[in-house]
């Protein structure tokens, strides 16, 4: 009897409590974080136009080598920050859009960034008319440089963020489409785990106020270790190992606390009252 | 839940309630049950209830290979979902877009799947995209609706979460700045390079002017940082004149760095203190325009006075700083102002560009020069636009619901 009464009492404070889950955290406690997350992200981007730059010069230099070995890493900056990043829709589609975007996909002329020129590097495996698209990349980074420093960080894309960024790896770089030309896939991976991680880490004290979170943080961070430890096992001394050496069972495996963590992390939004 | 509850003592044994007791507990568990019960029906209900809802009145949006069918919708203002079906043969995201900047998307739709995106619009038209980037986009019309006009004039404390950190990035950015050049001046202190140091005074000098508007929020490093040998029984001769003002006094009347090695280091570890402090400061939406209002009604007296700057006279360079600081402040809450009182972000726009125009006209050639050379007339009139910025401001104020009413408010 005992035991029931418990068990009621357990069903009935979280039905109560999940009624008044959204009075545990003043809106104003949301501002220092967010603010954070702006320099975060002015950070991130400040290394984006500087390893773009290195990217870009390399490419124009005919340095094939050089070009193919800053691809990865240079575009992990960007994909850290892309809840923020993507809010400039032309600016998202000129830097990091995928051959699919397009009507001719590779050979569309509107096809440029990131993967227009990976698309040269890795396939056609030349620098050869690569510089007109090296050029137009500089200048879409540096606007969009420009374009959020002035930005007024919506907070609700902040905080939908963390779970945006783990949707993303979950629906396109399991499959390996994101970077199928240069298999650097798990450096992306990597890139917006951090990226989510940084945005949970940042709002995780105010959740923590609230002893009623304790056994979501708790699962939250067993799935970020989780992700983690299975990331950790491909690292290599430059970077990643190349994607497509994953089989269907390793990329099952991440997949798993990927979902889970985008589940989870897309509660954070209501939990921190920013429904 | 993973706590497992302790296994209950079997009944008779040497704790074992009074069978009163025992009834009370179980009449007592049985009407938790019903509350439970009931509580867990109606949360049930009401969740299912709100699905249905939002599923029924879905807007639908088909994106086929080469557009969305219709390509034009027409919503009311508020809450809307949308149901998007993806005919194309390649996975697609759907944006809502107002210009360039995406308000709300859906990623990653495969072919022959719906899936439903929940956004909160205001009237207004917005493109939407279609699939592919090159295909044309949908326009989606937004009509003023009852419910979002009933939107209260003053805007939410939520909506002012944004402005407040964005303001928040800039106040450590202006700190950071201003730690920085201390640090700086002091090394040019002790290095007695006097025309440096003077130069890195005017730079730190600028960088807390940006700072000023929210200096309340740290009254006692702004106390250290910023006292004027005035509010001092010995004057400059006082051991505790301090700050900014102690330095000024030594470079620019005693013509020295001499002397002026302590008072330079202790400034900046006091500025370095206060870049520490910044990321944690308690930002609240009516201090933000209260601060920036009272800056310009405190700056409008000083230049009535004769200035701030008593021996670099360089107040005309530093009421520049503050009314950009001020300005800053205003343009971040455009958008809730523009709502709550169209018309005064223009005014306030208007004001700021007059005392800009006062002050540009000041210039020769390189810079600012001495506010000692401004006449009179010319003093008084740049006292009078930095006390309608302030009043501007604390109109501003009282449109946002932030205090009850404006100091001159018309």
């Amino acid at each position: 009897m005992k035991r029931s009464i418990f068990m009621l009492a357990t069903a009935l404070s979280l039905t109560l409590g999940a009624a008044g889950a959204q009075a545990a955290v003043s809106p104003l406690d949301l501002v220092a974080p967010i603010a954070q997350y702006k320099v975060y992200v002015t950070k991130e981007l400040d290394a984006f136009v500087a390893a773009t730059k290195d990217f870009t010069d390399a490419v124009k230099a005919g340095d094939l080598a050089k070009a193919k070995a800053l691809y990865a890493a240079s575009r992990a900056h960007y994909e850290r920050i892309e809840p923020i990043a993507e809010l400039f829709s032309d600016l998202d589609g000129a830097i990091d859009s995928r051959a699919d975007d397009h009507a001719k996909k590779e050979k569309d002329p509107t096809f440029t960034g990131y993967h227009r020129i990976e698309y040269g590097l890795f396939v056609t495996n030349s620098t050869d008319g690569l510089a007109p698209f090296a050029d137009k990349l500089m200048t879409d980074v540096n606007d969009l440089q420009a374009r959020v420093k002035g930005l007024t960080f919506p907070p609700e894309k902040v905080v939908g963020g963390a779970a945006a960024l783990l949707e993303e790896v979950a629906a396109t770089k399991i499959s390996g489409e994101e970077d199928r030309y240069s298999h650097t896939d798990l450096m992306d991976f990597q890139a917006n785990i951090d990226g989510a991680q940084e945005v949970y880490t940042l709002f995780k004290p105010l959740l923590a106020k609230d002893a009623k979170n304790e056994a979501f943080l708790k699962k939250v961070d067993a799935n970020f270790a989780s992700v983690d430890a299975i990331l950790v096992k491909y690292k290599t001394a430059d970077g990643f190992e190349s994607y497509d050496k994953l089989s269907k069972k390793d990329r099952k495996a991440l997949a798993g606390p990927v979902n889970t963590l985008a589940e989870d992390l897309s509660k954070m939004r209501g939990l921190l009252g920013l429904k | 839940m993973d706590t497992a509850p302790k296994a209950a003592s079997p009944a008779g044994g040497p704790h074992a309630p009074s069978r009163k007791a025992m009834r009370l507990a179980i009449a007592g568990s049985g009407l938790l049950l019903v509350i439970a019960f009931a509580a867990f029906y109606w949360a049930t209900s009401l969740a299912s209830r709100r699905k249905a809802a939002e599923a029924g009145d879905a807007v639908a949006v088909t994106v086929t290979d080469s557009a969305c069918e219709p390509m034009d919708l027409t919503v009311p203002a508020g809450r809307t979902t949308f149901a998007i079906t993806n005919r194309s043969n390649r996975a697609m995201e759907w944006e809502i877009l107002d210009g360039v900047m995406v308000v709300e998307e859906r990623e990653n739709i495969a072919p022959g799947i719906t899936q439903t995106i929940a956004a909160r619009l205001a009237a207004g038209t917005y493109d939407i995209t279609c699939g592919l980037l090159s295909n044309p986009r949908g326009k989606l019309h937004v009509t003023p609706a009852q419910a979002a006009d009933a939107e209260p004039a003053a805007p939410a404390l939520l909506a002012f979460i944004g402005p407040l950190a964005e303001y928040q990035v800039q106040l450590l950015t202006h700190a950071g700045d201003f730690a920085k050049a201390t640090s700086a001046l002091a090394q040019a202190v002790q290095a007695d390079d006097l025309e440096r140091a003077r130069a890195l005074y005017g730079t730190a000098r600028l960088s807390y002017a940006r700072l000023a508007p929210a200096a309340d929020l740290f009254a006692d490093l702004d106390t250290r940082l910023d006292a004027r040998a005035d509010d001092f029984g010995g004057r400059e001769q006082d051991p505790l004149f301090k700050g900014l003002h102690r330095v000024e006094y030594g470079l620019f009347a005693q013509n020295t760095t001499a002397g002026l090695r302590a008072p330079a280091e202790a400034l900046a570890a006091d500025a370095h203190e206060l870049d520490q402090r910044m990321a944690t400061l308690p930002l609240q939406p009516d201090r933000m325009v209260s601060g920036a209002a009272r800056l310009m009604h405190r700056a409008a007296g000083l230049e009535a006075m004769g200035g701030a700057e008593k021996y670099a006279h360089s107040d005309l360079a530093d009421i520049q700083a503050e009314a950009d600081a001020v300005l800053g402040i205003a343009n971040l809450l455009r958008p809730l102002a523009q709502k709550a009182s169209p018309g005064l972000p223009a005014r306030i726009d208007a004001d700021g560009a007059a005392l800009s125009a006062l002050l540009a006209a000041q210039r020769d050639g390189a810079g600012f020069p001495s506010f000692e050379t401004v006449a009179a007339d010319q003093r008084a009139a740049i006292a009078a636009a930095l006390t309608t910025l302030g009043d501007d401001m604390d109109t501003l104020g009282a449109a946002l619901g932030l205090t009850t009413a404006g100091r001159s408010a018309p």
